[in-house]
């Protein structure tokens, strides 16, 4: 059977429910309705919120707070097929929870290592994300990235920023993470305007600038290892990297 | 000529830049709501400079202006050099813009000795006034004692600070006589025994401290320099040693001729994988070198020169042995043996599983036994093997090697 949903967390948690309560034996989870229909037979799982929570509500029941966090991390690996391996992890929690520990089943051992690529992006993101300031006071950051790390980057600068408000700006996605005072949220952006930037901007991002090249020892050059460590796909936002 | 803060940032960089002991991690989170700043436990990376270093601090001197003339450092007073300082409020300044913008995840201060011991550590602790009282700064902050200042300001230093540090610089008395008469390994030793004492006196909980030794600008093996690495982690004086290849920038009758003189970098390397084996492997110095064996090879990794010394302890059975002893063999890290002990509860794990858990058999295949099988092309001889692991390793240096290292900020 060829399943399709609409790509939602809520739209696979009611997939879960239909392949549960039907007995389906499913071959290919697809996030969109193909263009051609490629197989014989693919059934759209439309997304039913009360489904989804029953699901929601048995997965806590049954899971322990670890392995949800693995789920929900998987799941923001959006920019891959994880559906099928999702599906089976789960599938196998249920039957014993046990099998969640046994890597040497395929789909768990996948999830695990994609849960961990997901948390090194997020980690390496926490370094690399780069705020300015703007003439209100407010700082901003653009940022693309392969998986959705948006939530857990906001939730640090959160607690690292203070009083000062924020805004992530996941360009791809078309999100931000908007902190103002006690208000913080994820928001859909449609549209924006370049912002306007503080006075004082471009005397430390020069300063930043000079700090960075003086650092380097240049004896012990090593611009191979230094690509390993900030491959050019995260550069694009860093000013470092650019004259 | 009047500088520019700009002109002031590149010198003061630069003038620091050869100090290693410069990590943020092994902190626990502090934050508080609504205050600037917060410690992060693994230490996080903000960018890497041409050379593949972790930039994590904002590591400066406060000023490169010197009254001592030790022999190895750019910054000796009988240097023709540019000399400036920061103010300590214009630091403070930088670093707290530097740290909104996410550039940094915090400070690493250090200065030339200005005028007196005291009056330079006053001027450095002033700035970390400015930071935690003034605007209630939180992030990290390593700062150096100053050998030979007053207990009192040692005693402000611990409270302010995340880390402090005090440069061994050699890993001999001789040798510092011979580079640096003005210090003494007792000298340099005494503001960190001092920290240790007061801050276990405020909680039980010594503060974070480290050092950091310049290799081969004398003449020790590397069994000097790891046993007394040992010795200072076995007094739990420590938290890290830090090794810094010596790369020349004077001349001076008692250093390596300037123009002849490469950066030990293989040695370096060497040298943090035999330290992390003594961190977190279980080993103790004199398994990896020894009286006979002074040197760390550079053929080969310490753990892999180990085993191919012991080879009557192998092969070794990946389904039964403890995880120290897995962590023993050749190829497989912390990781590697984490995942083993994992996977092995539910089967008997054979050279197959191993690939499928993306383990990396190429050096192990040698040393194990995996569900009663074993490679059997190469006989268990230490000239065998060394042949056989020589062809499957094209290594290339690069100082990240280690699991994990490259995401945590530690060197
Ligand atoms: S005291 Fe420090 S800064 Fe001064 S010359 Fe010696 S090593 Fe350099």
């Amino acid at each position: 059977m060829n399943l399709f949903y609409d790509g939602s967390f809520e739209g696979f948690l009611s997939l879960i429910y239909e392949v549960y309560h039907q007995k389906m034996n499913v071959t290919t989870i697809l996030k969109k309705n193909p263009h051609k229909f490629i197989f014989d037979e693919v059934l759209h799982v439309e997304t039913d919120l009360s489904k989804a929570h029953k699901v929601f509500s048995s997965l806590k029941k049954r899971f322990s707070k670890n392995d949800i966090n693995t789920i929900v991390r998987v799941f923001l690996c959006d920019s891959i097929t994880f559906e099928m391996c999702l599906l089976e992890f789960i599938i196998l929690g249920f039957k014993k929870n046990e099998n969640l520990q046994n890597i040497n089943y395929p789909s768990v051992f996948y999830i695990k290592g994609l849960e961990k690529e997901h948390m090194r992006l997020t980690h390496k993101m926490l370094g690399f994300v780069r705020f300015e300031e703007l003439e209100d006071k407010t700082f901003y950051a653009k940022i693309e990235t392969k998986f959705n790390v948006l939530m857990f980057l906001g939730e640090h600068f959160s607690k690292r920023l203070g009083n000062n408000p924020f805004i992530i700006h996941d360009i791809k996605r078309h999100l931000a993470y908007v902190k103002h005072e006690d208000m913080k949220e994820i928001r859909d952006v449609a549209s924006f305007d370049e912002p306007l930037y503080s006075q004082d901007e471009a005397k430390f991002k020069s300063l930043w600038k000079n700090f960075f090249h003086s650092v380097a020892i240049t004896n012990r050059t090593n611009i191979k290892l230094q690509k390993n460590l900030v491959p050019l796909v995260y550069r694009t936002y860093m000013s470092e990297f650019h004259d | 000529m009047k500088l520019t803060i700009d002109d002031k940032i590149s010198i003061l960089a630069d003038g620091a830049k050869y100090d290693v002991s410069c990590s943020s991690s092994g902190s626990e989170s502090n934050y508080k709501t609504g205050e600037l700043g917060n410690t992060h436990n693994s230490g996080i990376c903000h960018t890497f400079t041409s050379d593949g270093r972790c930039v994590s601090l904002l590591k400066v001197l406060l000023s490169n202006v010197c009254i001592y003339d030790c022999a190895y450092c750019i910054n000796r007073v009988s240097n023709d050099i540019r000399r400036t300082a920061f103010t300590p409020r214009e630091l403070a300044d930088i670093t707290l813009n530097f740290y909104k913008r996410n550039y940094i995840e915090g400070l690493f201060l250090s200065s030339g000795i200005i005028k007196n011991e005291d009056h330079t550590m006053l001027l450095l602790l002033q700035t970390l006034r400015i930071l935690r009282h003034e605007h209630k700064f939180n992030g990290y902050i390593h700062v150096k004692l100053i050998p030979g200042s007053a207990k009192e300001l040692i005693a402000e230093a611990c409270l302010l600070a995340n880390r402090v540090s005090s440069n061994i610089e050699l890993p001999s008395s001789k040798s510092l006589a011979l580079l640096a008469p003005d210090k003494t390994k007792a000298k340099l030793l005494e503001p960190l025994k001092h920290a240790r004492e007061i801050t276990m006196e405020r909680n039980a909980k010594p503060i974070s401290m480290s050092t950091q030794m310049i290799i081969g600008a004398t003449g020790e093996s590397d069994f000097d320099i790891l046993k007394l690495s040992s010795a200072l982690y076995d007094k739990a004086l420590l938290k890290r040693v830090y090794y810094s290849a010596y790369i020349a920038v004077n001349n001076h009758k008692n250093l390596p001729v300037r123009e002849l003189s490469t950066p030990p970098l293989k040695r370096e390397h060497r040298l943090y994988q035999a330290d992390w084996l003594l961190r977190f492997y279980g080993f103790k110095y004199d398994e990896i070198v020894t009286p006979q064996n002074q040197n760390l090879d550079i053929q080969f990794d310490p753990k892999t020169f180990w085993a191919l010394s012991n080879l009557h302890l192998f092969p070794v059975d990946i389904n039964k042995v403890s995880q120290e002893i897995l962590m023993r063999i050749p190829g497989i890290g912390m990781r590697g043996a984490m995942k083993i002990l994992q996977a092995r509860k539910f089967k008997t794990l054979n050279f197959e599983d191993l690939v499928k858990l993306k383990i990396s058999i190429k050096k192990a295949k040698y040393f194990i036994i995996a569900d009663k099988n074993y490679q059997k092309q190469i006989p268990l001889y230490e000239d065998r093997l060394k042949i056989a692991l020589m062809h499957n390793d094209k290594s290339i240096i690069q100082p990240n090697l280690f699991d994990f290292s490259i995401y945590t900020g530690e060197l």
